[in-house]
């Protein structure tokens, strides 16, 4: 069979804005749990409240990507609500806050039924769509995958660059030696869940135009978020990008060639294959490598 | 070893003292339990209204409240008010076989509905078969179910694709390619589009089978891309596969291809998408809000009274369960007893009642009914434009496979 | 051991049963007890009530079976409702084709169980002698699961049957039969389901105590508090954590089993994530490492969860999920341990049992060759031969060859970075060097895993305090006798003589967590001791001790050079001195010199690296 290049070219496009969607739900997982050990299964719920918020200013009259920033950053201070609340007494408890964070997923998913009802008017995809030879792309596909370099780069940036960011880190390391250097570990916590659920809610606010909004919309991608951030390993953002080309790719590569199940079923066997001989996920591999 | 005496006996003296103290207290206490002959009747129903099933589960609800109140309003049934007990099965398989224990033992109504994927019909069935409660199940499905026990007023798919599909053909193209959501439903669907496609003259040029929990459908908007049809038949499910309207309108394809569904809608489908998005949407139901009939205007009117005016919109789903609680009330009627057998014999002595649908009738044989089925087109109102509708649709698989008259004891789902 | 004080009864009755109680283990009228008060509950139980319960006891096994896992043996495994899956479609389908020919569905379930112990076997092979761990196995499990639901869903075409049985996708299989027991031909009636799943679950239940109580028990409460610990021991952690996987998957099954049986339907939502994640959550709120606590913990969520299902409206996720919440806020031990906190404190009677703590104090004679008492085995040399480590880019070792003859003492120092640690893991078996042998006598065991070194008498006490907190002092020194010896009374006998010598025997029964640093390297040292090693290697053994402790430290290591070959990191120069043994100095990577502590005291070169002073190079 003979690819053409225009199906070429629409089948690359295709899986990158896969990979993109994989990471730009995954990133801020990567945060919460990656590097702060914290199990969020409300995961998936920070990026439904995502997705609302952009509804709901969209429906106020706010520009669509001002909306979707906005949205994000109600979702931080959602997050800096719960981890005051509820996360800051669990740190280092694995199994307690598995527990309580479902719990939370419970209540925020009713809580939002009870607000929007079960269905309620979405926004559609934005911008146009593009031709090339014989096929159409959308756009926003494209604003897709620039969303998830400048996210991936933005969460570098500040992880790395700022002094917050070496704060946050170092608290998360070595608490105790942080403090004894004058961090305010408390606070930084605060902050880094903060902006792990931010990372979040504009995961989902850049979902809202693609997907049906719909409050239990955050089952389906929380199962392969921790995925995505498990394979990838320790490092934030060297493992989301890795795990997410991996898993990603394999998924589109495998559904376009043959059958969505098989691409399902090739996503979670690659997962299971790269745990098996890589432990400490892609990036934990690089890491004892170098 | 140390042989810890002192745990063990605490462990099974806790264990053991559990179960006997609640032996004597709690085990034997009924709440409703039974329908003596002057009290109100204890009908059941067990439906979602949490869970993602809930899209679907609360129109249901709100249905079932308002037909039990609609009955009531007009003298109840055998000169007795009826008393709903409904349970929420929480979108968990495992609590409708629970609540279908619960109302056929400890409640012991005399009719049970509910169910509204097919999985939690067939966790109801062999519990209410063996406990020979009368079950109806109200939802749309695959078809083929036939058991002497059940009634399903749902549309099937050889009531909605029979005339969908010659339609699609007609006014819109030849070239037809299918996307199903892959499980029973899409699958025997899918199976109907063809038989009904190859009848009319068209060519299926594709079929895709979408996981139920996936919303990415790039491989598919590819697929089409590729295939170029005229017409596409979406037989998807659930609130991820709505994501597929929005792609597909996203790369434009809605500008060269004609989607026709028979499950779009059902799921507030067009309440979540924009209305550019569903735009032309071409689907058929037995029932559509819009439907201008003087039945359906009084019902709307007592819909929105009880529910507000702001109701998204009222499917199809809230109109077949409507129609599931007045045909068991009408055949009671004619019973003249609550009797399952004798009810039985009613509803399967060609009873029909005037539903805001229009009229629809059971089926002796097959136990589903033939109603009219419409074909409408989505507008930009969140809405549907009715365009045509087919009177008395019969359920012609289900009545060429199954008769429960000729065969009381057949007991399984036909499949084509 | 225990002293019974059995009144005498007359006649031949009293040293039967003193014998009858003697051997039975006591966890057998414990079952029968439960299970004849289920016989009560069941009888008197309406049938609504029994389907009802019936359903709690068989999701207790299956969070029973977490709890086993993940509670005892810490295995996070999100892979208990696949089982418990695989169990209820096995039961479904042989249920379905078997039943015609032998009229019964009991065969259906127990091949369920195998079935269900098969698949477990065959993925916890594949997960742990990979040495997956912790949070890794919980995304391996989840995604084997969600596989499961993937591929069943889409088994929805007529052509998916295996004999008579239709596997039917997202419907499910129609048609299982309820549980028939053989000889009846009569479906078992709701309250006899009950009962039924009372005395399985009594059963299990008490069966998973009674292998708790054996050896097993113990070194699986080891592997959780400490792998490594639990490796260096001698005990092959990977077996054990799939012996505990199958068993958890086999209850599972079981418990799959009976729910197909229960509904009379199953379908692929049991394989589903919110049924996945629903038994981390029974077992979270019951109690994490109490067994019946997974019962508890059932029936207080399912509980509430159904009770709201019968009037909560839309508020039932929301009451939901504050409950959980309010568990792990209010009881973060779950229900079932802080309830027995609480009663423990008004009732001090029920704690736990005090056990004899062995004879009193036997210190200066021991009986036997070994310090400690008993016998022991014969020294032998251990040798390295031109080992070679590189990390990456960086060579650890860059040949370093050394022997040491039986019953040898020799000290390994050398400045930080030298490469003594990464030799010393060489022999240690914690890495494998890249070049070079390791000879332990005359054998190879360059490519042994620790736990085969231990097994053939390495004993190793880390740098790093390396102990189990939570179990008793005495469990510990035990864990390690019984790693060397496999016997049980020997292993008492070791441990009790060991806790003897270290003059702990009093505090035999406090967790180890609570001794002081001092008395935690002790007994660190103890149980290497009790391991009964040909070959000792100690990483620092005086590191936070007192000037009285290191001395109590030489006499030990001569002591031990009595019956194995002691080979000491250290960097306490004084220390080394008063050991007056062999030294070798390390230097980049390679041995640099050897000698005596006043040979290499007199080197200048020694002198150089020390202090950092000039630029000595290696080899000359």
């Amino acid at each position: 069979m003979t690819v053409q290049p225009d199906q070429l070219a629409n089948l690359t496009l295709s899986l990158l804005s896969s990979v993109a969607l994989l990471a730009i739900i995954s990133l801020g997982l990567a945060v919460l749990f990656g590097m702060m050990g914290v199990i969020n299964l409300a995961h998936g719920e920070f990026l439904m409240l995502g997705a609302f918020f952009t509804l709901t200013g969209v429906r106020h009259g706010l520009n669509l990507w001002v909306a979707m920033v906005l949205a994000a950053l109600a979702v931080g201070a959602v997050g800096v609500v719960v981890e005051r609340l509820l996360i800051q007494h669990l740190y280092g408890r694995m199994p307690a806050t598995m527990l309580a964070t479902w719990g939370l997923s419970l209540i925020l998913v009713q809580v939002v039924v009870l607000i929007y009802g079960p269905a309620s008017n979405g926004i559609p995809t934005p911008l146009g769509s593009i031709r090339i030879g014989d096929y159409s792309v959308s756009e926003y596909s494209l604003v897709l995958i620039g969303a998830a370099v400048l996210l991936l780069g933005l969460t570098y940036l500040v992880l790395t660059r700022t002094r917050y960011g070496t704060m946050a880190r170092a608290a998360v390391m070595l608490p105790d030696m942080a403090a004894a250097v004058g961090v305010d570990v408390r606070r930084t916590n605060m902050l880094t869940f903060g902006f792990g659920s931010a990372l979040a809610g504009a995961g989902g606010a850049l979902l809202a135009p693609i997907t049906a909004v719909v409050p239990s919309m955050g089952q389906t991608y929380v199962g392969r978020a921790f995925m995505t951030v498990v394979v990838g390993g320790p490092g934030v953002v060297a493992g989301t990008a890795s795990a997410a080309g991996l898993l990603g790719g394999v998924n589109s590569l495998v559904s376009n060639l043959t059958t969505s199940v098989l691409g399902t079923a090739a996503l979670l066997v690659v997962a299971i294959v790269i745990l098996r001989f890589l432990p400490t996920g892609i990036s934990g591999y690089w890491e004892r490598k170098r | 070893m140390r042989y810890p005496h002192g745990r063990i006996g605490l462990g099974t003296v806790a264990a053991a003292s559990a179960l006997l103290l609640t032996a004597a207290c709690g085990g034997n206490t009924a709440s409703d339990t039974g329908s003596d002959s002057k009290g109100p009747i204890l009908v059941g129903s067990i439906l979602d209204a949490t869970g993602p099933l809930n899209v679907i589960g609360k129109p249901n609800i709100d249905a079932t409240n308002l037909a039990i109140k609609d009955i009531n309003a007009h003298g109840g049934v055998l000169g007795r008010q009826l008393k709903l007990i409904s349970y929420d099965s929480q979108s968990d398989n495992a609590k409708y076989t629970q609540y279908a224990n619960k109302l056929t033992l400890e409640n012991k109504v005399s009719v049970v509905m509910g169910g509204i994927t097919s999985a939690s019909r067939e966790a109801i069935r062999p519990i209410v078969d063996r406990s020979k409660t009368l079950y109806f199940y109200n939802n749309l499905y695959e078809g083929g179910v036939c058991d002497k026990n059940v009634f399903n007023t749902g549309p099937v798919p050889s009531q909605q694709l029979a005339p969908l599909i010659p339609y699609a053909t007609k006014n819109f193209g030849k070239k037809i390619y299918i996307v199903a959501a892959d499980y029973n439903f899409g699958h025997i669907s899918a199976d109907w589009a063809k038989k009904y496609a190859k009848q009319a003259g068209a060519e299926v040029v594709g079929t895709d089978f979408i996981p139920l929990e996936s919303s990415d459908f790039g491989a598919v908007i590819n697929n089409l891309q590729a295939a170029k049809p005229d017409v596409v038949v979406s037989l998807l499910v659930g609130g991820n596969h709505t994501a597929f309207y929005r792609q597909f309108a996203s790369t434009g394809l809605n500008k060269t291809m004609k989607i026709v569904s028979t499950t779009f809608g059902d799921g507030s489908e067009h309440i979540v998408l924009a209305p550019k998005e569903s735009e032309g949407v071409t689907v058929a139901f037995p029932y559509f809000q819009e439907l201008k009939t003087s039945e359906n205007a009084a019902f709307v009117r007592t819909w929105h009274a009880a529910y507000g005016q702001s109701y998204p919109y009222v499917p199809n789903s809230a109109v077949t369960v409507w129609n599931g609680w007045h045909l068991w009330a009408a055949a009671v009627k004619k019973a003249g007893s609550l009797d399952r057998d004798k009810v039985t014999a009613a509803l399967e002595s060609g009873l029909s009642i005037d539903s805001p649908s229009g009229k629809v009738t059971m089926n002796p044989g097959s136990h589903h009914v033939t109603q009219n089925v419409s074909i409408a087109e989505a507008n930009d109102k969140h809405g549907f434009k009715v365009l045509t509708t087919n009177a008395d649709v019969p359920p012609a698989y289900e009545n060429s496979v199954c008769d429960l008259q000729k065969n009381p004891t057949t007991n399984k789902q036909f499949t084509p | 051991m225990m002293s019974t004080n059995n009144r005498s009864l007359s006649g031949s009755v009293a040293p039967m049963w003193r014998r009858l109680r003697k051997h039975l283990p006591v966890e057998i009228p414990g079952a029968v007890t439960v299970t004849l008060a289920g016989a009560v509950l069941a009888t008197t139980v309406a049938p609504f009530r029994a389907l009802d319960w019936s359903l709690w006891v068989i999701y207790g096994l299956l969070a029973l079976s977490f709890t086993f896992v993940w509670g005892r043996a810490g295995i996070f495994s999100f892979g208990q409702t696949a089982f418990f899956g695989i169990g209820a479609y096995a039961y479904g389908v042989l249920g379905i084709d078997l039943f015609p020919q032998t009229g019964e569905t009991t065969t259906a379930l127990a091949a369920a169980v195998v079935i269900a112990a098969v698949v477990a076997a065959t993925l916890g092979y594949f997960i742990f002698y990979g040495n997956v761990g912790d949070v890794y196995v919980s995304i391996i499990t989840l995604a084997f699961t969600l596989v499961l639901l993937t591929f069943m869903s889409s088994t929805a075409d007529p052509s998916y049957h295996i004999g008579q049985a239709l596997l039917g996708g997202y419907n499910g299989i129609v048609g299982v039969p309820p549980l028939m027991l053989p000889g009846g031909g009569q479906m078992v009636s709701p309250n006899g389901l009950l009962f039924t799943c009372i005395a399985v679950a009594a059963f299990v239940g008490f069966g998973i105590h009674l292998l708790l109580r054996r050896p097993f028990g113990r070194i699986l409460a080891g592997l959780r508090e400490n792998e490594l610990r639990t490796e260096l021991l001698g005990y092959d952690v990977r077996r054990y954590k799939l012996v505990a996987f199958t068993v958890g998957g086999a209850i599972a099954g079981l418990a799959g089993g009976l729910f197909a049986a229960w509904g009379t339907s199953i379908n692929p939502s049991v394989f589903s994530l919110p049924q996945a994640a629903l038994v981390p959550i029974w077992v979270l709120v019951g109690g994490r490492r109490s067994l019946l606590g997974a019962f508890v913990g059932v029936a207080i969520v399912q509980g509430v969860s159904d009770a709201l299902g019968g009037g909560g409206g839309s508020a039932t996720p929301i009451v939901l999920g504050t409950l959980l919440i309010a568990v792990v806020l209010l009881l973060p031990e779950g229900v079932l341990p802080t309830l027995s906190t609480f009663a423990r404190r008004f009732l001090p009677a029920l704690g736990r049992t005090s056990v004899d703590a062995g004879p009193a104090g036997r210190t200066d004679s021991p009986v036997g060759d070994s310090v400690i008492g008993g016998e022991s085995r014969k020294a032998t040399s251990i040798t390295a031969v031109d080992v070679h480590k590189r990390f990456g880019g960086v060579a650890a070792l860059a040949g370093a060859s050394l022997e040491v003859a039986p019953n040898g003492v020799h000290c390994l120092i050398g400045p930080n970075g030298a490469g003594k640690s990464t030799f010393f893991n060489m022999l240690s078996g914690r890495y494998r060097p890249t070049s070079g042998t390791v000879l332990l006598g005359d054998e190879q065991i360059t490519l042994r895993r620790p736990d085969e070194r231990a097994r053939r008498g390495i004993g190793i006490k880390l740098q790093v305090p390396s102990l189990y907190g939570e179990l008793t002092a005495f469990e510990n020194v035990w864990l390690a006798a019984y790693g060397a010896k496999r016997d049980i009374a020997e292993a008492d006998v070791r441990a009790q003589g060991a806790l003897a010598w270290l003059h702990l025997s009093e505090k035999a029964q406090q967790p180890a967590g609570e001794l002081s640093h001092g008395e935690r390297q002790w007994l660190e040292i103890g149980m290497v001791m009790a391991s009964d090693p040909k070959v000792v290697l100690l990483d620092e053994p005086t590191a936070g001790m007192t000037r009285e402790e290191t001395m109590r430290v030489v006499e030990l290591i001569h002591d031990l050079a009595r019956t194995a070959t002691v080979i000491v990191v250290e960097h306490d120069m004084e220390f080394v001195r008063q050991l007056g043994a062999p030294v070798t100095m390390f230097h980049e990577g390679r041995i640099f010199t050897s000698g005596s502590i006043e040979q290499l005291r007199a080197d200048e070169r020694v002198l150089d690296i020390y202090l950092g002073r000039g630029t000595s190079h290696v080899g000359s």
